[in-house]
């Protein structure tokens, strides 16, 4: 879904040749004119000149992925956005994009006039932006009161340099409706026997044991996270995802295998169903469990308090059940941001604990802030789990789409994982496909 | 549109042999409502996704989600308000209007100038000019996307133009793409409809000592009317629609035109169908009402050139 111009182009220095400037505004003006459409068009520009220093009195773009009117992600930037304000004196200019447009876009918004400050999220896509010299180095406001090593870790780009300042993350696991799980006298497990006996035995009182839908085509990505990790561990799991690793070895293979076994268990046909039926199929009680971010919650339009969760049990024991997908979120700086100097002030500040608690105190629903010093005072029991596991956990991935290149996700994961899906006996086939893909992709 | 030519003496028995033209043409009866049938059943698959999109809209989304779409209830209009606010469609439909607007004008205005000349003159390129103006409309827009984008990034503007300071991030940019994309249909249609006006009129125009921009502005101009007329309806409709190129140059949420806008109805996750239909509904508003009101404009400056006399 990325435009085909993720190859690096160096950024513009400004051709001002005065004479095409002229011809061209006199074609405009004359168009204009003729038209009679000229005083309709003097709405069409700005008036912000724009400060070029930082501090009081100047003044900082910051470009946000959610879109006014977005709830309560929206609520939470535009909170902070003038906390910081209030705080620093500098003026902020929020240019709100709505999400996917937001993120689709984000080549030719990085390419064109960014905006100084902007969201994205940690992983390979902002590394990749970073070596293409397309995202500011960040290294001199590291490290951030509050951040610890694995945000520190997370924020860094293959040259050891962070571009990146978090501010917030959400665990993938494995929800359940706690009512449900009472009445049948379920319990989360831990083994993977205690794992097995518990989908025989939902599959005994004809429950389907895993909600499944995958029309969008990104969320059974994380069955595949989740189902690498376990088996074939982190670090494995993250070198096939930045191309380093075979696809059509024994490891991926595997996790196929394993998929094509548990998909009995899962709700037939995912490819017609979107993750908020397959939600709302948890919901309603005829499925026991879903493997899904927390935004879980958004699909039953409720607050969550019959929901738990549990990470994903291991799959074998000497690699264990410490490592899960935490997509984080936060902030980087545009290298063809006009302010830098204020753009990288703001971003310091971004990381700290003020901004999350700017944020979490004015919107309905907190997000799980990155600093330990932040308030968790307005967390929901879920959050507050949500932040106790993640803090336990050994190793933390993105999730497919941010850990590995844009449109090898997009063009050859979502594809593939599809197919295998309609037909899970075909595992060699979509195996030697991916890598087929891959080598045109990772080169 | 049949045009016979007066006859002074015309044999009666011709005329009454001339074939009777009845309501349904040709065809007959059996045969009438076969395609009748068959008219409607295409009818009713076009019309289909748009009316269950209408429905839906007027439904709640939490009843559908848990009843399904294809039971009866949970009807709400409250999708229209939130829609209208969550979007901020009134100022995405202002924005819209500043870009289609001036972008209307200025490719009718322009193509119709070079029709004129087309039609009119004989060059030996003239049949060239019109195959490249044509060749332009051919080209997807895909394919032009760095190009364009790359030079409107290089072309400046002064800041009380676009606060960018260059064309990326300003109408100006939208106007002027969307202008260069429809100007080779607009000449195709024009210059074919110039051509069907008789030449003598263009004669005795010259021979009253008409200049050739009054020949175009004066004379050609309202008689055109009815084509400028259809290509107006057909070119709102199209400038306003256009997606693709407000993506690409426009990153500032509130420059947005309304079709993308429509996007601020989905979450990062979560998206509300309901919702989303409701506010499709409201973005088509517009496009309907000036078809219908045009309606008659259109047919009629299609099919005017079609026949010559």
């Amino acid at each position: 879904m990325s435009r085909p111009l993720s190859t690096a182009i160096p950024r513009s220095t400004v051709a001002t040749t005065a004479a095409t400037r002229r011809s061209v505004l006199r074609g405009l003006g004359l168009g204009g004119l003729a038209v009679g459409g000229a005083s309709l068009l003097a709405a069409c520009g700005g008036d912000s000149g724009g400060g070029a220093a930082s501090g009081s009195g100047a003044t900082v773009k910051f470009g946000i992925n959610e879109a006014e009117g977005a709830g309560a992600a929206h609520d939470r930037l535009a909170a902070i956005a003038q906390a910081y304000q209030k705080e620093s004196g500098t003026k902020v200019e929020v240019n709100a994009v709505d999400h996917n447009t937001f993120q689709e876009s984000i080549n030719t918004y990085l390419q064109g006039t960014p905006d100084d400050v902007f969201t994205w999220f940690a992983g390979f896509r902002m590394a990749q932006f970073a070596e293409n010299g397309l995202i500011t180095d960040l290294s001199d406001e590291w490290p951030i009161d509050g951040l610890n090593d694995s945000f520190k870790q997370a924020s860094t780009a293959a040259d050891g340099k962070q571009y990146f300042v978090p501010i917030s993350y959400y665990p993938w696991a494995v929800f359940y409706r706690k009512s449900v799980f009472e009445k049948n006298g379920w319990e989360a497990p831990t083994t993977n026997d205690d794992f097995m006996a518990l989908m025989d035995d939902m599959q005994g009182k004809g429950i389907t044991p895993f909600a499944f839908g995958d029309k969008d085509g990104w969320p059974a990505m994380g069955t595949f996270d989740i189902l690498n990790m376990r088996l074939n561990g982190f670090d494995f799991h993250m070198s096939l995802m930045a191309g380093d690793e075979a696809w059509d070895g024994d490891e991926v293979k595997g996790v196929f295998d394993t998929w094509r076994k548990l998909l009995p268990y899962h709700q037939a046909d995912p490819l017609g169903r979107t993750w908020q039926e397959a939600a709302t199929a948890m919901g309603k009680g005829e499925c026991g469990m879903y493997l899904l971010g927390t935004f879980v919650v958004d699909a039953l339009g409720e607050n969550g308090e019959d929901l738990d969760f549990f990470t994903f049990p291991e799959l074998d024991s000497s690699i264990g059940s410490d490592a899960l997908d935490a997509p984080i979120d936060g902030f980087c700086v545009a290298a063809a941001g006009k302010n830098q100097e204020a753009g990288k002030a703001m971003a310091k500040w971004l990381g700290s604990a003020a901004a999350a608690d700017a944020g979490n105190n004015a919107a309905d629903a907190p997000f799980i802030a990155a600093n330990s010093g932040a308030s968790t005072s307005t967390y929901s029991d879920l959050q507050k789990k949500s932040a106790e596991v993640v803090g336990a956990a050994a190793n933390i991935a993105q999730f497919m789409d941010r850990d590995t290149n844009a449109d090898f996700a997009n063009t050859v994961m979502i594809p593939s994982i599809q197919a295998f899906l309609k037909n899970p006996d075909d595992i060699d086939g979509v195996t030697a496909s991916i890598q087929e893909q891959a080598n045109s992709i990772f080169g | 549109m049949t045009y016979e030519t007066p006859v002074a003496v015309a044999p009666p028995e011709r005329r009454a042999a001339a074939p009777v033209r009845r309501e349904g043409g040709v065809l007959s009866q059996r045969r009438g409502t076969v395609a009748t049938v068959i008219m409607a059943v295409l009818a009713l698959l076009w019309l289909f996704p748009l009316v269950w999109a209408l429905i839906n809209s007027f439904r709640e989304y939490e009843y559908t989600q848990v009843n399904g779409y294809l039971s009866f209830g949970g009807w709400t209009t409250s999708n229209y308000r939130q829609a209208w606010s969550q979007g901020d469609f009134g100022l995405h439909m202002k924005n819209s209007f500043l870009i289609t607007v001036p972008a209307v004008l200025l490719t009718l205005w322009l193509s119709s100038m070079v029709a004129f000349v087309l039609a009119r003159f004989s060059y030996r390129f003239n049949l060239a000019l019109l195959g490249v103006f044509l060749a332009a409309n051919l080209l997807p827009p895909q394919a032009l996307l760095i190009p364009v984008f790359r030079m409107f990034r290089e072309v400046p503007l002064p800041y009380f133009m676009s606060d960018s300071g260059s064309m990326l991030n300003s109408f100006w940019a939208l106007i002027l793409v969307n202008t260069a994309f429809q100007m080779g249909f607009c000449t195709f249609v024009l210059s074919n409809y110039m051509k069907t006006l008789p030449h003598e009129i263009y004669e005795s125009a010259e021979l009253d000592g008409a200049s050739v921009w009054r020949q175009y502005w004066q004379l050609t101009m309202p008689l055109v009317r009815p084509a400028l007329a259809a290509l107006a309806t057909l070119q709102v409709t199209w400038v306003y629609n256009e997606f693709f190129w407000a993506t690409v140059l426009i990153q500032q949420g509130d420059k947005l035109p309304v079709t993308s806008a429509l996007n601020n109805l989905r979450g990062q996750f979560f998206t509300d169908t309901n919702l989303v239909a409701a506010g499709s509904i409201i973005v088509a508003l517009p496009v309907l009402v000036v078809f219908f009101a045009l309606q008659k404009q259109f047919v009629s400056g299609l099919t005017l050139g079609s026949t010559k006399g």
